[in-house]
Parts: C-alpha cells; structure tokens; sequence
C-alpha cells in the first residue's frame, strides 16, 4: 500500500514569546493511498491545526511534508494554490458553496478556475453517486444542510484529487443527513478509491473510516484500524481522564 | 447610548474615513470658492483703495444709461478740460488731475500683441508728482511726451521688454511707436489686477487713448481742514449742467458694487459644483450608513432586546452620521484653502487670469462649510437611521444572513413618480426660464432614477458583464454585481450623476457646434470675418485699412454699443455701415425695407419687434447715454438673425450718438473679380499693423467658434471631475464592503485553488461592471436633460440637436477605467486576505 500523505516530525506554534501556542509538537504520519482516515482528539488537540498544515493551507514551523511526491513545506503561495486546485479537495464544515452559483456550477469550481473542462462521465457518476441529480440547477439557498455538504463532496471528487481534507464535514448536520455524507466519503474511498482524511470530534464520524489516529496536545498519541464507533468512544473516554 | 455610538464610530473608522473624504472633498470645494471669491473681492478692493488713496472728490458726468442688474456698468461721457480748469479755482482744492483711461495694447519684439487671458488692456494717463498719483515708477522714468510710454512690469516681463526699448502701442486710433521710458506700478502690485497698463503723460493719453481737451473724470483731493462734503459741495457749485461731484466714498462704492456683482456671479457658478459634489456624497453617506445598518442588525437588535427604544437606536444612528458630517465639515473647510488655490491654477490653465492676492478665510466660509456638510451628512443618513430602528429584537438570536430583499413595487411606484414630477419641473423650468426650478427637477430625475435603478439593475448588469464571462472569475464577478440590485445600483446612481451632466453638457456643446455650422450657412454672406482676440474691442483703423481694396467687395464694421429702448430696457445695438450690410449677412425683411437704415431709421429682429410691442413704422424713444432720448422710427422688422441679434442702425446714427470708436467685428465680402487667395492676402496685408486683430474665413470662424465652445466644455466637464471622483470613492466603498462581507467565500475560493491573480480579476469586474451601470444611467439621464436643454434654447440660437458621440464613449471607458481603479485597493486586499482565517470567519 502506498502512501498518499507523510508528515514527519511537523511542529507548529502560535505567538511568540511566552504566550506562544504549541499546536503541533511534533507529529509523524502517514496516510495510506486510498483510504479514509479519520484525526481524532478532543478540542485544542492540533487536529485542525494538523490538517491545515497536511492540506498546504497553514505553514509549518519545521518537519516535511509530502503529498504524493511533492513536498509542500516551503511551497510559495501560487504553487500552493496550484497545489489546492489540483491535488487537493476540500470539504469544510459550513459555508462550503458560493451562493451566486448553482450546485453545478460549485461542483465544477476548481475545475473552472483551473481552466479545464470536466470528464463528463466522471461527473456523471459523481453526480449519481451523490444522489443529487435532480438538483444540479438549484443554488445553495435552495437545498438543505445535508445536499450543500454532498454538494461539496461532489466538488472535492470530481477533480479526483490525491486526497480530500474533510474539516468536520458532518459538524452541522442532523444524524440522518450526516450519515448521508459519511457514507458517501466511505463510499468515495471503498469504490473509487480516493483517499480522504477527515477531521472530527464525533466518535460516529470516526466509525467509518478505516483508520483512526488520536491527537492530543499536538502529539500523535494513537492509532486504530477497522475503528467501530464504540470503539473510538471508548479510547476517547480515556482522553477526557488524561485532559 | 453615547457611549455605545462613539464606539461603533471608532470600530468602523476605516469605512467611516472613505464616505466621510466624500464629504470633506465636497465641501473643501465649496469652502474653496468662498475663499477664493473673496480673496479675489480683497483684491478689488485694496485697489480701489490704492487708487483712490489721496483723492476725495470725483467729478463726472451724469450717466445717462445707468447700469443695469446683470451687473453692466454705467456709461458716462467725458468731461471738458475746461471744467478742469474752473474746479482747479475752487478753494479748498488742493490738487485737481484728469484721468483718461481706454484700450492700449502693447505688441512684443516677435510683432504678437500681449494678451491678458480677459482682463482690459489698459493706457492711462500718470501724472509725476501728483499727491494722487498711484501710480509708482519702479524703473526708468515717467514718459514725457508723444513718444514715450510707461508699461507695468508684469506686462514688461511677460513681453520681455526692457526700459528703453522700442515698441509699438495698439490703439483705438493709428498705433503708436514709443520708447518706454519706466516700468510703473501700483504699491505692492506689478499690475492692475490682471490688467496690463500703458502710462502716458497726461495730454498723450488723452490724445491716445481718449479725446483731446477732455477727460474720463478728475480727480480731486481737499486742502487740509476741508471735508469731503464740504468739497464736494463747494465743487458742485461750479459744474455745469449735466456734470456732477461725488465723494471718493461714494464713487469707489459703485466701482466696488459692480464687479462684487460679477464676482457673485462667479461665486455662485462654482457653488453650483460644490453642491453637486456634495450631493454626490450625500448618495454616499446613503449608503454608506445603509449597509453599515443592514451588517450591524444582530448588535442593533441587541441593543433592542436590552432595552433601547427605538428612538435611541435611531438617535444613535444619526448622532454617528453627525459626528462624521462634522468632522468631514471641519476637514474640508481647511482644504478649501488649498482648493482654492487650486482653482485659481485651474481658470488660470485655460487661459482665465484672475487677479491673485492674499487668501481671505471669512468666518462665513467656515460657517457655512460646517452647516451644509453636517447637514447633508445627516439628512442622508436619516432613512438608514429610520430603517436600523425597525430592526426586531429576536433578530438577535436569529442566524442572519444578509438582509432580505423586499419587494420592490413600492419602490417601482415611487421612483417613477418622482422621475416623472422631476422630468415635469425641468421642463417647465426649461420652458419658464427658471433656473431654480430646472435644478430641482434635475435633483427630482436624479433621485427618481436612482430609487428606479434596482428594478433594471439585474438584467443590465447581466448583460454588461456578458463579455466577462469566459472566465470563471468574470462568471462569478458578475454574479456578484447582480446579487444586491440596490447596493449596486445605488453605488451606480451616484456616478450617474456627475456622468449625466457630463453628458448633457456634452449634449449641449456639440449641438450648439452643430447649430453654429447651421447659423453660419444660413445667416452669414460674408467671406470673412475681423476680429481681436476674445471679441475685445479694436481700432476703427482696420476698417479703414480695408477700404477701397479692389480684391474686396463688401467691408461692414460693427460697432457694438447700449441704449434704452421703450419696453425691452437697456439692450444692445449694432452700428454698421447699410449699402455693406446686406452683403455680409443674409437677412430676410419681414416688414418695411432695410435701406430705412440710410435715413436714420431702425432695424429690428422679429423677436425684439416682439419685446418692444411695436413694428415697423412705429417710433420708439431711445435714450443714448452722450445725446440723451431721441424719438427714433422704426424702417424694418427682420427675421431673427444670429450676428445682428436685435437692433440694428447706421453708423452714421452711432456716430452722431456714441463717443466710443472701437470696432467690435469686420465682416468682409470678397469681390466677385478676386480669388479667396487675393482677397484674403490683401485683407491680411491690410491688417499687418495690428497683431490683435485676426482674419477667419467662414470655415475658420466655425472652428473658432467651436473651439470656444470646446474650452468652455472643458472647464465645465473639468469641475465635475470632482463629483465624479467621490462616486467613485462610493465603489471603493461598495467592493471593499463586499469583500469585507464575502470574507468566508473568498477563502473558499482561494482554498479550492483560486489564484491571487483570478480573485483580482473577479472583484474588478464587480466593480467595473458596477460603474459602468452608473455610466449607462448617466448617459441615459444626461442626453435627455441636453435634449431637454437643447430643446429649450432653440431660440437662442441652438438649433439643432447633435448626439456627443465620442464624449459618450469617454465616458463609458471613464467609468470602465475608473471601476479598474475603484477595485484595486479592496481586490490587494482581498487577495492578501489569510485563507484559513477567511474560511473561519464567521
């Protein structure tokens, strides 16, 4: 199995002097290629800071990191954006899509601003995969919660990125629409094999990767395979006496 | 509540700061005009007081014509030297001196006559020695006879000439070749408030530039003991009839009251561009404090669900407005100073020398500045005060997106109402001639189509934006543009309207070109025309160098002059010579026949027949300020005509009536035996002698004329740049709110790979797509009013209607450029913008 991202050694500060953050101690990490990986730990644990940094959308104080072949630390900021559009897919926690667009056109963003024409087929099947075929020509305004985050979804597959960095994707949903958009990335990573790293506090969400890594006060602290909800909860639990 | 208030100010500064430079611009202009007027009115006035420093009587004649209100001075006949002589007996006066004072312009060493950008070209008389002489040699000596001349040192270092050189004088009579003997001028001035002088010994000015054996007005000044009144008294017991004493006080007051008229009339132009700006920046502060509410309402409805009535939230509102209105105010008051300065360069730029002097700041200019700047502020800011009232208090609670859209019938109706009572109260001012009135319907339209322009905002901007679209960033900057129809079109409207006038003014200038073409083929025969430079006045000299040329057929010279005539009042004849007239202007009899003229009777235009109440046959009571009223009959009526716009007599009448000489124009009809080549080499030959005066043929005359047309286009369109530029300003505004209120979507956008490069690209077509909106609204509204105005003035000579076409497309690419602009600082910032902490705003 190959590996789709590898962090070695990332550190990472806010501030300076004394009142200077520690976020990221020195973190190691590999993410393997076509998996769903999921980052977990409790609040202030550096899992957002970690993956920022992993998507080239924050910078490192020290350490390497490399997406695919490429090392990110120390990109300037039109390869980084490059580097975004081209090999990386993102699915935030709100706010994903632009309003003046239609689901559509938000789908086939990063492609337009890259200049490129979309694979026709792939969209299609992205599009069916999604279960939003009937609305492709609504704009956001006009679809629930659950749609927009499938929507963004779409957006972050249909480039078929290296990877999609997925910042608590379900975070503002109800239950039955956030299980709606986990099982579509699970289905993304099983069936297309798209390699997916998601961010999240919710032990649910962390159930359907295939790998799950712990943070804590910046540090990698553990790591699970084939992570069940329960499961998670249980190491979590554990965090909390720690915290 | 204050305190809350001054805390909102200080967190909004920055947007605060760019609506209230709108509000300081605009008012440094108005402050810069007062200034300016009335440093130019401290000018005047120190000069009367130079002149006239040791003098306490003035004797003149009574003015038969006085002047009238627009400001048109009196017009008095000379006074004998013998009334001179007997004044000199009265006791009591110590010292008595005639002034004369008339056209004298000096020509420089390459043979081209110095010119002074509008102010006269003065000769005088100096008297050395004099208590009352204001004049002060600076150089060399005063002139001693026929042959010598001092000139003012202004004129000497602009011509380049020097104490002992040689030069040639232009005169009402033969020019004259002096020597200058000194360089004279006036305590603390180089000149005469812009005018140049030529000084000559008392009995050479008269001879040059008055009338041997008499005088303009003496001069007197009283032994020591002796009042004024008491001078003046004791002097009036020796005048004859029909000449008259007054104090020096009373005299000078006159002299002042007229060109502070004058002044006023400058005064209020420029106002009128000041509050044209201003109210420019009253659409900004609009919206300005519009979206500042609509992107405060959680914390206003915080402030509500704490308990602030409704009123405190308004009075809050306003009191911001207030405090950026005043202190805007404050601001652009002291700009004023530099701006008046500025204007001054301006006017100076196009050729308009005004005297300068020192810079009189009046505690009016300051009162004023403030009232109207805060004023406007506020009441701008009233409606958005009214509307951040309204705000619920359980919009606290609530998840707000930006403000709703409402629905805009109402606002249809009202917009189309007020547009259509403003197109009515511009039309009948128009038609009324009521100035006040046609700017109220002006201000009705402008505010009409701005509260109308939401309604055509989508679709417009839609279709502008069109050519944008191949790119996504196009796509999505034009989405942008269209998704708040009123914030882009009330950031548009306030473009409109210093484009609007732009372009109706341009309207109107290139239809009174194209109507010049049209009267100059209609009503003009001759082949040529004479004139000096800005239609001054020139010597009847040139006229007679022009008789009896064989290669011309026809030579009319115009003398300009003003009567009294029955019912229309005080009113402009022309003098011309008759058995030319016909030959050089195609005038069409109406009733009686024009060879009336040769037995001293009138001619008439339709329309002044109209004025007068009379037609021909009919007599008419002319008063002349030298002969006094004369029953004059009336030999032809003709139709309107624009060189003889009124009243027309022989030159023989003139002369019998009018002491002054001086042409106004030569209208030359070539001989049907000569080429235009010979006839215009003769005629160019003949006026060799006098540099002043130019020669145009019928082509040139149009160009002229245009190019006045042009310059006065130029300076008007220049004054409205301001306007303009606060508008812009409100773009700047606009797009920086913008991307202050789609921070979350910008650092999407950049984090699914938008380059810097593209996110420029994207607000600069929000922002050009925006102004260029305001363009079209402009051109929209600004062809109609020139339409409208042009309509209106066919009377006066504009007959036809001409599209300014390339001005249109300047001002379409103005707008286009200026939105580039606008966009650049809000679009380096938004591309700056840090994408992680964009996507986590919330």
């Amino acid at each position: 199995m190959t590996t789709a991202v590898r962090a070695v050694d990332v550190r990472k500060s806010y501030g300076k002097g004394e009142t200077a953050v520690l976020a990221l101690a020195g973190v190691s990490l590999e993410v393997a290629h076509g998996q769903m990986t999921a980052v977990m730990g409790p609040s202030g644990s550096g899992k957002s800071t970690l993956m920022h940094c992993l998507a080239g959308l924050d910078t490192v104080d020290s350490g390497s990191i490399t997406l695919g072949e490429t090392e990110v630390v120390g990109l300037g900021d039109k390869q980084l954006t490059a580097l975004r559009r081209e090999r990386v897919g993102f699915v935030f926690q709100q706010y994903n899509l632009l309003p003046t667009l239609t689901a559509q056109e938000n789908i086939t963003l990063p492609l337009d601003i890259a200049g490129k024409s979309p694979d026709a087929a792939w969209l299609a099947e992205v599009v069916q995969a999604v279960g939003l075929a009937d609305r492709l020509h609504h704009r956001p305004a006009e679809l629930s919660g659950g749609q927009q985050q499938r929507v963004a979804c779409a957006r972050a597959l249909v480039s078929r990125p290296d990877v999609i960095f997925a910042d608590e994707p379900t975070g503002n949903l109800d239950s039955k629409s956030g299980a709606e958009v986990l099982a579509f990335l699970q289905h993304s990573a099983r069936e297309f094999g798209q390699t997916i790293v998601i961010v999240t506090h919710d032990p649910v969400a962390a159930g359907y990767a295939d790998r799950v890594v712990f943070l804590a006060d910046g540090l990698l602290v553990d790591s699970m395979d084939s992570p069940t909800a329960q499961k998670v909860l249980d190491r979590m639990k554990r965090f909390d006496g720690v915290a | 509540m204050l305190r809350a208030t001054l805390r909102s100010l200080l967190a909004r500064k920055l947007r605060l700061a760019l609506s209230g430079l709108a509000i300081v611009l605009a008012v440094s202009f108005i402050s810069g005009t007062y200034v300016l007027t009335d440093s130019m009115t401290r000018v005047f006035d120190d000069l009367f007081a130079n002149v006239t420093a040791h003098t306490d009587v003035t004797v003149r004649s009574v003015a038969a014509l006085q002047g009238n209100s627009d400001g048109g001075s009196d017009d008095r006949e000379p006074v004998p030297d013998t009334v001179l002589q007997k004044v000199a007996k009265v006791d009591g006066v110590h010292e008595v001196i005639g002034h004369v004072s008339g056209y004298a312009q000096v020509v420089d060493k390459k043979g081209k006559a110095v010119k002074t950008g509008g102010a006269p070209s003065l000769g005088v008389d100096i008297h050395p020695g004099a208590v009352q002489e204001s004049l002060i040699v600076k150089r060399g000596r005063p002139p001693v006879g026929s042959g010598e001349a001092a000139i003012d040192v202004a004129t000497a270092r602009k011509a380049g000439l020097v104490v002992g050189d040689r030069i040639t004088v232009l005169l009402k009579g033969p020019a004259a070749k002096v020597t200058i003997s000194g360089l004279v001028g006036l305590a603390g001035a180089d000149n005469l408030a812009g005018a140049s002088l030529v000084a000559f010994d008392p009995t050479s000015a008269q001879k040059y530039v008055g009338i041997p054996g008499s005088w303009n007005e003496l001069a007197i000044a009283a032994d020591p003991g002796v009042s004024q009144q008491e001078l003046t008294r004791r002097v009036t017991g020796v005048l004859p009839q029909g000449i008259e004493a007054v104090s020096v006080k009373q005299s000078t007051d006159e002299a002042s009251k007229s060109i502070k008229q004058g002044l006023g009339f400058f005064n209020t132009a420029l106002l009128v561009f000041g509050f044209i700006s201003l109210f420019v920046g009253a659409f900004l502060i609009f919206n300005t404090f519009t979206m500042l509410v609509a992107q405060r309402t959680r914390e206003l409805a915080l402030l509500r669900a704490l308990g602030a009535s409704r009123r405190q939230v308004t009075t809050s509102v306003l009191t911001e407005s207030f405090i950026v209105g005043l202190l805007s105010s404050l601001a652009g008051f002291g700009l004023g100073i530099l701006v008046a300065k500025g204007l001054l360069a301006l006017l100076d730029a196009i050729g308009l020398v005004l005297p300068h002097g020192g810079t009189v700041v009046a505690l009016r200019t300051l009162i004023v500045s403030v009232l109207v700047g805060t004023l406007i502020t506020t009441v701008a800011a009233l409606i958005p005060a009214v509307r951040a009232a309204r705000v619920a208090p359980v919009q606290a609670m609530r998840e707000s997106g930006p403000a709703e859209e409402r629905s805009l019938r109402r606002r249809s109706i009202v917009g189309a109402v007020v547009t259509l009572l403003g197109g009515l109260a511009l039309a009948g001012g128009l038609s009324e001639g009521a100035l006040l009135l046609v700017g109220l319907g002006a201000l009705m339209t402008f505010v009409g189509v701005a509260v109308l322009s939401p309604l055509f905002a989508r679709p417009v901007v839609g279709v502008l934006a069109t050519p944008f679209t191949r790119t996504v960033s196009g796509r999505i900057g034009r989405g942008n543009a269209m998704r708040s129809p009123r914030r882009t079109s009330s950031t548009a409207a306030a473009l409109m309207i210093g484009l609007a006038l732009v372009a109706c003014v341009g309207t109107i200038g290139a239809s009174a070109k194209k109507s010049v073409v049209k009267i100059v083929a209609t009503s003009l025969g001759a082949d040529y025309v004479l004139h000096a430079d800005q239609f001054m006045p020139f010597s009847p000299e040139v006229a007679k160098a022009l008789e009896g040329k064989p290669e011309l057929g026809a030579v009319a010279a115009f003398r300009f002059g003003d009567v009294r005539i029955g019912r229309a009042g005080r009113v402009g004849v022309q003098g011309v010579n008759p058995a030319a007239l016909e030959a050089v202007l195609k005038l069409t009899t109406v009733k009686g026949s024009l060879s009336s003229l040769d037995q001293g009777q009138l001619a008439v235009s339709e329309k002044e027949a109209k004025n007068l109440g009379k037609t021909a046959g009919d007599s008419v009571t002319v008063t002349w300020a030298r002969t006094g009223d004369q029953q004059m009959r009336i030999g032809a009526v003709y139709k309107n005509n624009q060189f003889a716009d009124g009243y027309l007599l022989s030159d023989k009448v003139f002369d019998a009536n009018v002491t002054e000489k001086l042409l106004g124009v030569i209208a030359v009809r070539r001989a049907p035996s000569a080429t235009p080549t010979q006839s215009r080499a003769a005629i160019e030959k003949a006026i060799e002698p006098f540099p002043n005066v130019q020669v145009e043929d019928q082509a040139q005359f149009v160009k002229a004329q245009g190019d006045q047309i042009d310059t006065i286009l130029n300076l008007i369109t220049a004054l409205l740049v301001l306007s303009v530029i606060i508008a812009l300003l409100g773009v700047v505004n606009t797009i920086a709110l913008s991307v202050v209120e789609r921070t979350r979507e910008l650092g999407l956008l950049r984090a699914v790979g938008m380059q810097r490069r593209q996110l420029r690209a994207m607000i600069r077509v929000e922002s050009v797509v925006i102004a260029v909106y305001g363009a079209l609204l402009g051109l929209v509204v600004g062809l109609g009013f020139g339409w409208a105005i042009v309509n209106a003035l066919s009377s006066q000579g504009i007959s036809e209607f001409a599209v300014p076409f390339a001005r249109v497309f300047e001002v379409l690419g103005v707008a286009a450029v200026g939105g580039v602009i606008a966009a650049s600082i809000p679009a380096r910032r938004a591309a700056r913008m840090d994408v992680l902490e964009a996507i986590s705003t919330v």
